[in-house]
């Protein structure tokens, strides 16, 4: 009786491995890519924060060029207030009478309230 | 507490008494704010002694002064006044362009640099005064005359 024997030949080889095809490129291209969009990132993220530290400074001169007109006319409104409210108080009292034992200027907590306002 | 209605008198305590004779009279600016910033650079630019005078006796009356430094201030006051009246007489449309778009673009300089560059050549060309914003960096274009405005929203102002 004969044996069963394996084909003449032998078998053929068994596939165990997976036969799948790679999708898309190289891991590198990838890799490379991607540093390729970080890097034209940041360099326009760069762009911008120079650029806005430029306008900040363009804001900044712009400021300081208004402050002394602004502040002038500020001042001559505190001067005008205290010099009426003087001339009342010298007008009600008689005098001008010192509040403070000291010759250093106090601004004025209470004022007393103007005859002539708006509305 | 809670149930007291708030009553503001503050309104009404305005004191309209005027500055005695012995101090001179000068007309305040009375620009608001937005045609003020819009000739910002050229008040900057034509009053700057003047300015720098009035800081200085501010700094030297240590922040306060506000009776020391009336001279100089009258001083910057007349000369930022008369930036303004040269400004409208000479640009009066550009001027006016400028600061009604800054108006609208909440004070944004980026966004008027169309006006801003006519306003410019018109101040330059009639009262020679020029725009420039000090420690800017030499060796780029200073950021007023960029073709390109990067933070700008609209085309149509570039």
């Amino acid at each position: 009786m004969p044996q069963d024997m394996p084909p003449v030949g032998g078998y053929e080889p068994i596939q165990y491995k997976r036969n799948l095809p790679a999708r898309g490129f190289r891991p590198a291209y990838y890799l490379l890519a991607v540093a390729g969009i970080m890097t034209y990132g940041f360099y326009k993220y760069g762009k911008g924060v120079r650029e806005l530290n430029e306008l900040g400074r363009e804001k900044m001169w712009s400021r300081i060029h208004l402050i002394p007109a602004l502040q002038a006319e500020e001042d001559r409104d505190q001067v005008r207030r205290m010099l009426a409210d003087k001339a009342r108080e010298r007008e009600l009292l008689g005098a001008e009478t010192k509040v403070y034992h000291s010759d250093r200027f106090v601004r004025p907590t209470f004022a007393v309230v103007p005859e002539n306002t708006t509305d | 507490m809670a149930a007291r209605a708030a009553r503001f008198n503050q309104q009404v305590l305005i004191d309209t008494t005027p500055l005695p004779d012995s101090i001179p009279k000068v007309k305040e600016i009375g620009a608001t704010s937005a045609p003020l910033l819009s000739a910002a650079f050229f008040i900057g630019a034509r009053c700057k002694p003047y300015n720098d005078d009035y800081m200085m006796c501010k700094t030297e009356a240590n922040g306060r002064g506000e009776l020391e430094c009336m001279k100089e201030g009258r001083r910057v006051t007349r000369c930022a006044a008369s930036v303004i009246a040269d400004v409208n007489t000479h640009c009066l449309s550009e001027f006016r362009k400028h600061w009604m778009c800054l108006e609208n673009w909440n004070q944004q300089l980026w966004q008027c640099r169309r006006f801003e560059r006519d306003l410019n050549k018109c101040v330059f060309e009639n009262l020679k005064l020029e725009k420039v914003i000090p420690g800017a960096p030499a060796d780029e274009i200073p950021v007023h005359l960029r073709k390109r405005q990067i933070y700008a929203h609209s085309y149509a102002n570039m």
